[in-house]
């Protein structure tokens, strides 16, 4: 059953006409051409389909559409651009934090809500935040560092 | 370097360029049939007019950044600055073939005509500026593009006046001299990868997220015999497809069947994902796997041809007069490549061809094996090269382009194919297992007298999967030889011999980083440490008695140096603490890859630190120590980069990766049966790169994953004394071998506490008579004109629509999707299936023509207007007690509804009970009309919370036990139940909550359908509470009231905070003791949602421990939401769960919900039986 469906998302208002039980990134993806979510498992294991939800994170392969109606939700596009990236993703490209960057969006998005929540985590915290998000490439080591310096503002020694 | 802008889609446009330098280099097979020679070339090098280069390169990039290093190369050579670059790759249609992005040969192999080209184009633009400037070539000079004359002349021309005007193209010229690499400006700098910015703020567009106008979306349908690809049953065991499986799933546009290939098209990704899910599809059985969990047996059972790589000395006859004879068996098992995107692609069939955007790591390959499973000829087959998610290896990339091929040529339309994870992990083609044997010994002084060596590595390059689907080519599988990658040791031992025995695949296997090599190393660099300890030397100083290259010498020692290796002969001397155990490993490795006897990629050498648990078995890899020589490092951050990901991804593979099979195919279908490295696992890794500017460059994208898993075998056999030769550590083998060895923990693991429970007593089961009966017939009343509804007041009807919430009249009145009220939901009962009637004003099918008089006859005594008699399914018992003028207002607002004509299936249960007069006899015994009757003793509240429960609220209905004829029992009230194959918890005293109900969680469940100390309402519990959403406050706290008097003791909320500290410290410290796979799947599938994590995420964390169903008798309400997830929450701030039917299988799911049992409810005997059960559950589920 279809019906329109009310999104907002980085700041703009849609509506879509859709079963709202639709997986959110189905929506984000097909309807509103977003390719910073990815499909990684349609179980939220993976993390690579992370947005945030009112500031929080939210696995969006997994979400029926219908439970972020009226809610603020935010894309990877939605944190900034190649001309102006916002600070996590300024650090992700400055300490190279991934190899063939599919997770990447996982990785920003759950680091950015972490840093919301906790302006100046530690390590260990940060390795917490993201156990849940895989890697296959194996760019732990990067991303780590690229977390560290979002948190910080300063080049990660 | 700048990221591909948009450049000529073919080799032949840049042929009619003008005002352009081409390199080229004539095709292998070129042969003279075309009249312009220069159709025959393929261009590596291309200088624009604007002085911007072009560079072409066969290979793809396949997630390291490949292209950046490229792009150096070429910056150097022709002395322009980096950012003047634009790299293109893989690209049958303008780059060069030069095969399949494998073996870590881009940089090696490929790179070096690139270079060479690049050289040429320099030498060629200096010989024009001569000629122009009127100077000798060797005084020239270039400064980013312009070439200078010697310091004093002022004269200057740059690359780009020198091509403007005219077309140029040269063969490359092997004499174009190089330059020097003292004079290296740009190689050998690290240098940022192009592609992030564009990545890091999701711009760049992976094969993914390609979209073309009039796209549809495509899935595939894959046979039961999940990841087999050879056998007479492969593309001949679909028996049907029942395509009327998908009635009402809107929008599909073909359901195409070739052989055993199944896809679907529709024009949205989720309706084609629905459809994937519910197509009912009928197979033939599939044929036996042999046992796959014993990898040894299987493999030597495999049929294999022997291949003699070396034999050296007389093996036999000195391994025959060896003191200490040391034969070996080292076992490698089935792992994934383990993509994080399953595979994508987008193809567009059109009548004059094909155009595929994939994420191949093949495009020629792929290019040739789709025209041929098309029937068209090459040239109209365009493969679009896209980034994809790191593939490591073969994948599904190749196999998803030729489904999407299939699929859009079947409707004519472009059709984007996404594989599921569950497909992703199932099929592709396996990094095989491998058997390595080693025959070997040492003399009386510890010196290896001979070294026989035979290795089995089960796997070939994975033919597309389509193809053999289809039937287009022959599921007999091709013998490939690559099991010998690496497989002669380093070392010069002086009788030696080295056998491969090649086989066909057992299941679909084909390349996965470090192909062959990473478990022969694994053997070779065991088994010399395992000489070291018998021979009571060091293992590096017994290695290097034995090796004579000077690289890997020097390597060593930098490494032993940088990690500070202290010699030692005995394990055990790096201590520990506990239940702790510490030890570091050595292993070295030359990759020695591609045909034999192939060439060695950059060398590596490992020292592992490890800390072995030997209590729980767990196995921490806390530090890598890393060298490597690759020799030049055309970008030394790339390198760096490179050689993390393949210690992460290796120590993942050694530690925790293993395919299962069930005995037809693969089982592990997703992350948590398959779990990989997470960020708290990953070591520190301590990299030493050798700086050789002076050696050419190496391959850097495999080699240090070689040495890992020796070197951690080596650190658990330093830190324990117990040798490990079967991969993976998991806690359990290192456990069981612990104990083999007769290593126990300082305090044994708890005890997990086990009992046997009688099943669930049956509470519908068996029948008694009812001849006794009385068969009393009620009269009809009559008919009256539809209610005018003007007469309500909008109040009346207001409280109305409230009580029938409170009735939660809706939920059985309604079908799913169906208008409101407009019934015909099906109730099943233990007497059958009972179907709710239209309640809408309808005059013809519902009851437009209810009196009032008729409307409260059937909702206190279950008569209906006609007389007939109502079941009890309908709560009339419960109804009854609700005043008059509460059903008043129902009958108002139901009236105030829109009549909708609809007309129920009939209710046909099974004799005696189809005998509706019998329901007469039954209500004398059971049923007590009449209103409600206030406890004058209790308070008003009170009693108000009883009459909403007992009454209106028929909580009873479902959480009341019925007896043998279908009434609640009423000596257990909300004793619990079973409701639409849910349990019904008991409530109030009898609640079998780990912590007691109070007032205040009761009403905040109520309110939110979530308690944090007891969990989300879930399954038909989710709409009653959305039901309740009308109900004013005071009267949810009544009920909240009513239902926690019964406790003994009022629930104080620091007794509730008390008992949940208790509770999550006696649950959450004991989890990887009891682990086991059923703690892997939680962890890795389960925990995201479900442990406290360090911030906050959207929806609700419930806590197992917490959770009534954990400690329920029944495991049916767990069951039930691990299958089907929890889609529609009581509440939409809940947050959802995914479903896992699927995925898991029914002996995963045993695994996991016995695993949560133990940990969540550990005072509870174990659930019996649960295989079956859950086999039962999943009919059931997936049948409704």
């Amino acid at each position: 059953m279809t019906r329109p469906v009310s999104l907002r998302v980085n700041g703009r208002s849609h509506s879509v006409e859709i079963d709202p039980q639709t997986p959110l990134l189905f929506i984000l993806r097909n309807d509103l051409a977003l390719n910073g979510p990815k499909y990684g498992c349609g179980l939220g294991e993976c993390g690579a389909c992370t947005v945030l939800i009112d500031g929080l994170v939210a696995r969006s392969c997994c979400l029926p559409a219908a439970l972020a109606e009226n809610r603020e939700i935010t894309t990877l596009e939605g944190l900034g651009s190649p001309a102006a990236p916002n600070r996590v993703q300024a650090a992700f490209v400055a300490e190279q934090g991934a190899q063939c960057g599919y997770c990447l969006n996982g990785m920003i998005m759950t680091v950015e809500a972490l840093l919301r929540h906790d302006p100046h985590p530690a390590e260990a915290t940060i390795r917490e935040a993201l156990r849940y998000n895989l890697c296959r490439c194996g760019a732990h080591v990067e991303i780590m560092r690229a977390a560290l310096r979002a948190a910080s503002g300063a080049p990660v020694r | 370097m700048t990221a591909q802008p948009d450049l000529p889609r073919d080799r032949r446009d840049y042929m009619r360029w003008h005002d352009v330098l081409l390199v080229v280099r004539d095709l292998p097979d070129a042969s003279s049939s075309l009249p312009d020679g220069e159709e025959n070339v393929e261009i590596f090098v291309m200088v624009g007019a604007d002085g911007h280069v072009t560079a072409f390169n066969g290979h793809v990039d396949l997630g390291t950044g490949i292209g950046t290093a490229l792009g150096q190369i070429v910056a150097e050579e022709l002395d322009v600055a980096f950012d003047r670059v634009t790299v293109v790759l893989g690209d049958p249609s303008r780059t060069p073939n030069q095969g399949a992005t494998i073996a870590s040969e881009t940089i090696q192999i490929t790179a070096v005509p690139l270079r060479q080209a690049a050289a040429t184009a320099r030498q060629t633009l200096l010989a024009l500026a001569a000629d122009r400037l009127g100077v000798s070539l060797s005084e020239l000079r270039v400064e980013d593009g312009v070439v200078l004359t010697p310091k004093g002349g002022n004269l200057s021309i740059s690359y780009g006046e020198l091509i403007t005007g005219k077309r140029r193209v040269v063969r490359i010229d092997p004499e174009a001299p190089l330059r020097p690499v003292a004079g290296y400006r740009v190689v050998g700098q690290p240098v940022s990868r192009v592609d992030l910015p564009a990545k890091a703020t999701g711009q760049l567009v992976y094969v993914h997220d390609m979209r073309v106008a009039g796209m549809a979306h495509g899935r595939v349908v894959r046979p039961p015999y999940a990841g087999l690809d050879s056998g007479i049953f492969v593309g001949t065991s679909l028996i049907a497809v029942d395509e009327s499986s998908l009635a009402g799933i809107p929008g599909i546009l073909a359901v195409v069947t070739i052989g055993d290939f199944i896809g679907i098209v529709a024009e949205r990704e989720e309706h084609a994902a629905l459809a994937a899910q519910r197509l009912t599809v009928s197979w033939k059985p599939t044929p036996s796997l042999p046992d796959l969990s014993q990898i040894q047996t299987a493999l030597r059972a495999n049929p294999s041809t022997p291949r003699l790589l070396m034999n050296r000395g007389d093996v036999d006859a000195a391994i025959a007069g060896a003191a200490l004879p040391m034969p070996r068996t080292y076992v490698w098992p089935y792992q994934m490549h383990g993509s994080i995107g399953p595979s994508c692609s987008l193809a567009d069939f059109r009548p004059d061809g094909l155009t595929v955007w994939s994420g191949t790591q093949n495009p020629h390959v792929l290019r040739a094996d789709i025209a041929s499973l098309l029937q068209l000829p090459e040239e109209r087959v365009e493969i679009i090269r896209m980034e994809a998610a790191g593939c490591y290896g073969r994948n599904c990339a190749d196999d998803v382009s030729a489904d999407a091929a299939l699929l859009s040529r079947a409707v004519g339309r472009p059709v984007r194919v996404q594989l599921t994870r569950e497909q992703e992990h199932a099929w592709e083609p396996k990094g095989a297992a491998q058997l390595m044997e080693v025959g070997g010994g040492l003399d009386a002084a510890g010196g290896v007298v001979g070294y026989d060596f035979s290795v089995r590595y089960p796997s070939n390059g994975a033919p597309i999967l389509a193809a053999l689907l289809t039937g287009a080519i022959s599921p007999v599988p091709v013998i490939s030889e690559m099991g010998d990658r690496t497989a002669i040791p380093p070392y010069g031992y002086e009788h030696m011999r080295v056998v491969a025995h090649d086989m066909p695949p057992i299941v679909r296997a084909s390349w996965l980083r470090g192909v062959s090599s990473m478990p022969n190393s694994f053997a070779h660099e065991s088994w010399i440490d395992e000489a070291a300890a018998a021979a009571r030397v060091d293992p590096i100083a017994f290695r290097l008695r034995y090796l004579k290259d000077e690289r890997a010498v020097d390597l060593i020692h930098a490494v032993a140096e940088r990690a500070n290796w202290v010699p030692h002969t005995e394990p055990g001397s790096a201590g520990g603490d506990g239940d702790v155990l510490r030890g570091r490993g050595f292993a070295y490795a030359l990759y020695v890859h591609s045909k034999f006897p192939g060439y060695g990629a950059a060398w590596s050498a490992w020292v592992a630190d490890v800390e072995v648990n030997k209590a729980t078995g767990e196995v921490a890899v806390t530090h890598v120590t890393v060298g490597q020589d690759s020799g030049l490092m055309i970008n030394p951050a790339g390198v760096r980069h490179q050689i993390h990901g393949n210690v992460i991804q290796s120590v993942s593979r050694v530690l925790k990766e293993e395919v299962a099979f069930t005995g037809t195919a693969v089982a592990t279908r997703d992350w948590g049966t398959y779990p990989i490295i997470t960020f708290p696992e990953v070591p520190v890794i301590n990299v030493l790169m050798v700086p050789r500017p002076d050696q050419p460059p190496l391959g850097v994208g495999e080699s240090a994953s070689v040495p890992s898993a020796a070197a951690i075998a080596n650190a658990i056999y330093d830190a324990t004394g117990v040798r490990f030769r079967e991969l993976p550590f998991t806690p359990e083998r290192v456990r069981a071998g612990l104990e083999a060895a007769g290593i126990t923990p300082a305090q044994p693991p708890g005890k997990v506490r086990r009992g046997f429970w009688a099943a669930l007593g049956a509470g519908f089961a068996g029948l008694v008579g009812l001849a006794t009966m009385a068969l009393p017939l009620r009269a009809a009343i009559a008919p009256v004109a539809p209610a005018d509804t003007s007469l309500y007041s909008a109040a009346a009807v207001a409280r109305g629509r409230v009580l029938a919430g409170l009735g939660a009249c809706a939920i059985c009145h309604t079908v799913p999707g169906g208008a409101a009220y407009a019934g015909g939901l099906g109730i099943q009962t233990p007497f059958g299936t009972v179907y709710t009637p239209n309640i809408t004003p309808d005059i013809g099918t519902g009851i437009g023509t209810w009196s009032y008089a008729a409307f409260d006859r059937a909702m206190r005594d279950g008569v209906s207007r006609d007389g007939h008699h109502l079941y009890p399914a309908f709560p009339y018992t419960d109804f009854t007690r609700a005043t008059d003028a509460d059903l008043q207002a129902i009958y108002a607002y139901l009236m105030a509804q829109a009549p909708v004509g609809s007309v129920a299936p009939q209710t046909a249960l099974a004799f005696p009970f189809s005998l509706r007069p019998l329901m007469a006899a039954w209500n004398l015994l059971f049923h007590r009309p009449g209103a409600y009757q206030p406890d004058l003793i209790r308070s008003a509240q009170w009693n108000r919370g009883a009459y909403l429960v007992e009454g209106l609220g028929h909580c009873g209905a479902c959480h009341t036990g019925r007896n043998l004829l279908g009434a609640e029992r009423a000596s257990r009230p909300m004793g619990g139940a079973v409701a639409d194959g849910w349990e019904a918890p008991p409530l109030m005293g009898l609640s079998h909550a780990p912590i007691p109900w109070s007032e205040g969680e009761l009403f905040v469940y109520l309110r939110t359908g979530y308690s944090a100390l007891h969990g989300p309402a879930a399954g038909p519990m989710a709409p009653v509470i959305q039901e309740l959403a009308g109900l004013p406050e005071a009267d949810l706290l009544a009920m909240a009231h009513y239902l926690a008097s019964s406790q003994s003791a009022p629930v104080t909320a620091e007794t509730e905070a008390r008992m949940v500290a208790e509770i999550k410290a006696s649950t959450t410290g004991a989890m990887r003791i009891s682990g086991g796979p059923g703690a892997r799947i939680y962890q890795n599938a389960c925990a995201v949602c479900h442990e406290a994590a360090v911030m906050p995420q959207f929806g609700v964390q419930p806590n197992l421990a917490l959770n009534s169903n954990l400690h329920s008798a029944s495991p049916n309400n767990l069951i039930r939401v691990i299958l089907n997830g929890i889609q529609t929450p009581a509440n939409k701030s809940l947050g959802a769960m995914p479903g896992f039917a699927e995925t898991l299988n029914d002996a995963q799911l045993t695994d996991l919900v016995g695993f949560l049992r133990r940990q969540f409810a550990p005072g509870k005997p174990a659930w019996p039986a649960l295989q079956s059960r859950i086999a039962r559950l999943r009919a059931e589920t997936s049948a409704s």
